[in-house]
């Protein structure tokens, strides 16, 4: 048994020395998911205020259409484009969904008629078809602005009012959810590119075989890449985390223990289905349509790049028992909302169940030739 | 006497019958070379020795154990070259050595095992690296490291220049010299008669002689056999070696 663990050993060393000589393995196992982490971070980093694209046309030359908008303008909810001044413009760019929608103020906006001591005018808000949870948004949120106004007018009572209290707990950002994502796609690019890439190689190259007139064991090598995965792995998934942390201002609120074993259960499942393709391929070309048609249900649907929640309810109980789904989903729970092992034991008996299935199958497909 | 043992093995690739029943035995630190055609079966044979392919019928015996039946004991005993050596690149020398006798779960001088096959100043190199000779020595080398009894190679010097065979040549004789037993197949009729203290000639998956080379040679002159050109005294070869020198050609 000693001397089993010896040979295991060896081979990690070596072959984990091997990696980091090797810059463009580097890059493409912790540069790679890096860059993915930055270009979601921004796209959804920021995202956490909801605001929309509007524009204001304004054909009145009114004092109060005037200061109206210069009102607008200083909300956060509207992000103006003020380069669109005429409704042709906006609604060429309406058309392309880059605008939410226009709000147009007429000639008469704001201006004093006669009898009346204030100024009165209706705006238009104006939208396509496929804006109209926008455009309900925005006319509530106008209809509030004009209240408020209203009252500066014309005094009217109010029997019923609203007003609204933040909660200090804080729900899960977009990036909390993409965070677990890309940490799944690093562990898939690990696990199953890795082997699927590497092993036909050096099958076509004749090491698998030379290695299997030695007494060397399946379950040997299979271990020993394990561990040589797994140390590679992890600085992987600690870089993204720094990066999430500092750059992103990610809060991981689990206990990092707990994270790391957690962690390691996912990468060593999601390498086995590698080791399975890797070690039955006879060559590249046998293996890479199996190992897209693998992966690629699972980089879309376990929850990767985005959220499983947007998905329809029958799709997301499908993809609910993809191999990915439960390690995305634990890192979440424990990484963001700090859950114990205890609280995600569907998750762990998911993931255990996978790996004994994709284990079996890796011995009894591996091949060293 | 025979450390290996091989009666009427066959082997079958879907119509073709590579090897048709082989019979032969080598003894302990002799080498046995095995020759013929492409396609004759010579690798096939090697192979299935070597536990890399099942043996259909007949057996294999070496030093005992039958191959057959207990493949991972056999691994222990043999060392094996094969055709054409290769290893995972960004790789040291050192860590070859290291890994293949980690692969025996033995820990080796690696430095004596690089000495051996004169690579030691390539030590902390990486494969990449190598010329061809220097990898077939590198090759030879990693199958010693677990001290085994049989020795095979396959075509050992195919590819390499006139220089790098001699040397190899000289390599391979050291290894009989240890009391190491040799199975070596080869195209090359003059490698043989050098380097062969026995040798099988086989064609179409069968052996059809078997004998030392000088034997082989006498039979067929007492059939009456006539060369029809004039010996020369020497041939292009012994030019080249004359005019280059045996030195070794590297880096």
């Amino acid at each position: 048994m000693k001397k089993s663990m010896y040979t295991v050993l060896t081979f990690a060393k070596i072959n984990t020395k091997r990696f980091f000589r090797d810059k463009l393995a580097i890059f493409f196992s912790i540069g790679f998911p890096l860059i993915f982490l930055f270009v979601f971070g921004n796209l959804y980093g920021n995202s956490s205020s909801l605001s929309f694209n509007v524009a204001i046309i304004n054909n009145s030359d009114s004092a109060f259409s005037k200061t109206f908008t210069e009102a607008l303008g200083k909300q956060k909810i509207f992000k103006i484009s003020k380069d669109i001044t005429t409704i042709k413009a906006a609604e060429d760019k309406m058309s392309r969904s880059e605008l939410d929608a226009a709000i147009v103020l007429p000639e008469s906006f704001g201006q004093i008629s006669e009898g009346n001591s204030f100024p009165t005018g209706q705006a238009e808000l104006v939208y396509t078809q496929n804006n109209q949870q926008s455009a309900q948004a925005l006319s509530a949120v106008l209809d509030a602005q004009f209240k408020a106004i209203n009252t500066q007018f014309v005094a009217s009572p109010t029997p019923f009012t609203v007003t609204s209290k933040q909660l200090n707990t804080n729900s899960l950002s977009a990036f909390d959810y993409t965070f677990a994502g890309l940490l799944g796609f690093a562990i898939i690019g690990m696990g199953i590119f890795g082997p699927v890439n590497v092993f036909p190689e050096l099958k076509k190259m004749g090491i698998l075989r030379r290695l299997s007139t030695t007494p060397l064991k399946v379950w040997q090598y299979f271990l020993s890449t394990m561990i040589g995965q797994l140390a590679i792995g992890l600085l992987s998934l600690l870089a993204m985390f720094l990066v999430a942390i500092f750059a992103f201002h990610l809060k991981v609120v689990g206990n990092w223990f707990e994270l790391t074993l957690f962690l390691m259960f996912g990468i060593i499942m999601i390498l086995g289905i590698g080791l399975a393709l890797g070690g039955w391929a006879k060559n590249e070309r046998q293996v890479a349509p199996l190992s897209n048609i693998i992966t690629f249900p699972m980089m879309f649907l376990s929850g990767t790049f985005f959220p499983r929640f947007m998905m329809p309810e029958w799709l997301q109980s499908v993809s609910g028992f993809l191999p990915l789904t439960p390690v995305i989903d634990g890192i979440r729970l424990i990484a963001t909302e700090g859950k114990h092992f205890i609280d995600i034991l569907p998750q762990i008996g998911m993931i255990g169940a996978w790996m004994i299935v994709i284990y079996f199958i890796a011995f009894k497909v591996f091949r060293w030739e | 006497m025979a450390i290996i043992e091989v009666k009427d093995i066959k082997k079958r690739y879907g119509d073709k019958q590579a090897v048709d029943g082989v019979s032969f035995s080598v003894k302990k630190g002799e080498i046995f070379g095995i020759l013929g055609p492409n396609g004759a079966g010579k690798t096939t044979t090697l192979e299935m020795m070597e536990t890399l392919r099942p043996i259909d019928s007949g057996t294999a015996i070496i030093n005992g154990i039958d191959v057959a039946k207990n493949p991972n004991d056999i691994k222990k005993i043999i060392g094996v070259q094969p055709q054409s050596p290769a290893f995972q690149d960004k790789t040291k020398l050192t860590e070859v050595i290291e890994m293949f006798a980690a692969a025996y779960g033995e820990k080796v001088d690696v430095m004596q095992f690089l000495r051996d096959v004169d690579l030691e100043e390539k030590a902390n190199s990486y494969v990449e690296d190598l010329s061809g000779g220097q990898k077939q020595r590198l090759s030879i080398t990693t199958a010693l490291v677990h001290g085994p009894k049989v020795f095979f190679l396959d075509e050992p010097t195919t590819g390499l220049d006139p220089q790098a065979r001699r040397h190899l040549w000289e390599l391979i004789k050291k290894v009989r010299d240890k009391g190491i037993s040799v199975i070596m197949t080869t195209h090359y009729m003059d490698e043989a008669e050098v380097l062969c203290d026995r040798i099988a000639i086989m064609d179409n998956g069968k052996i059809v002689a078997v004998d030392t080379p000088k034997n082989l040679i006498k039979q067929l002159l007492a059939r009456g056999f006539k060369k029809h050109e004039h010996v020369e005294q020497a041939n292009l070869e012994d030019v080249f070696i004359d005019l280059t020198g045996k030195g070794l050609r590297e880096n």
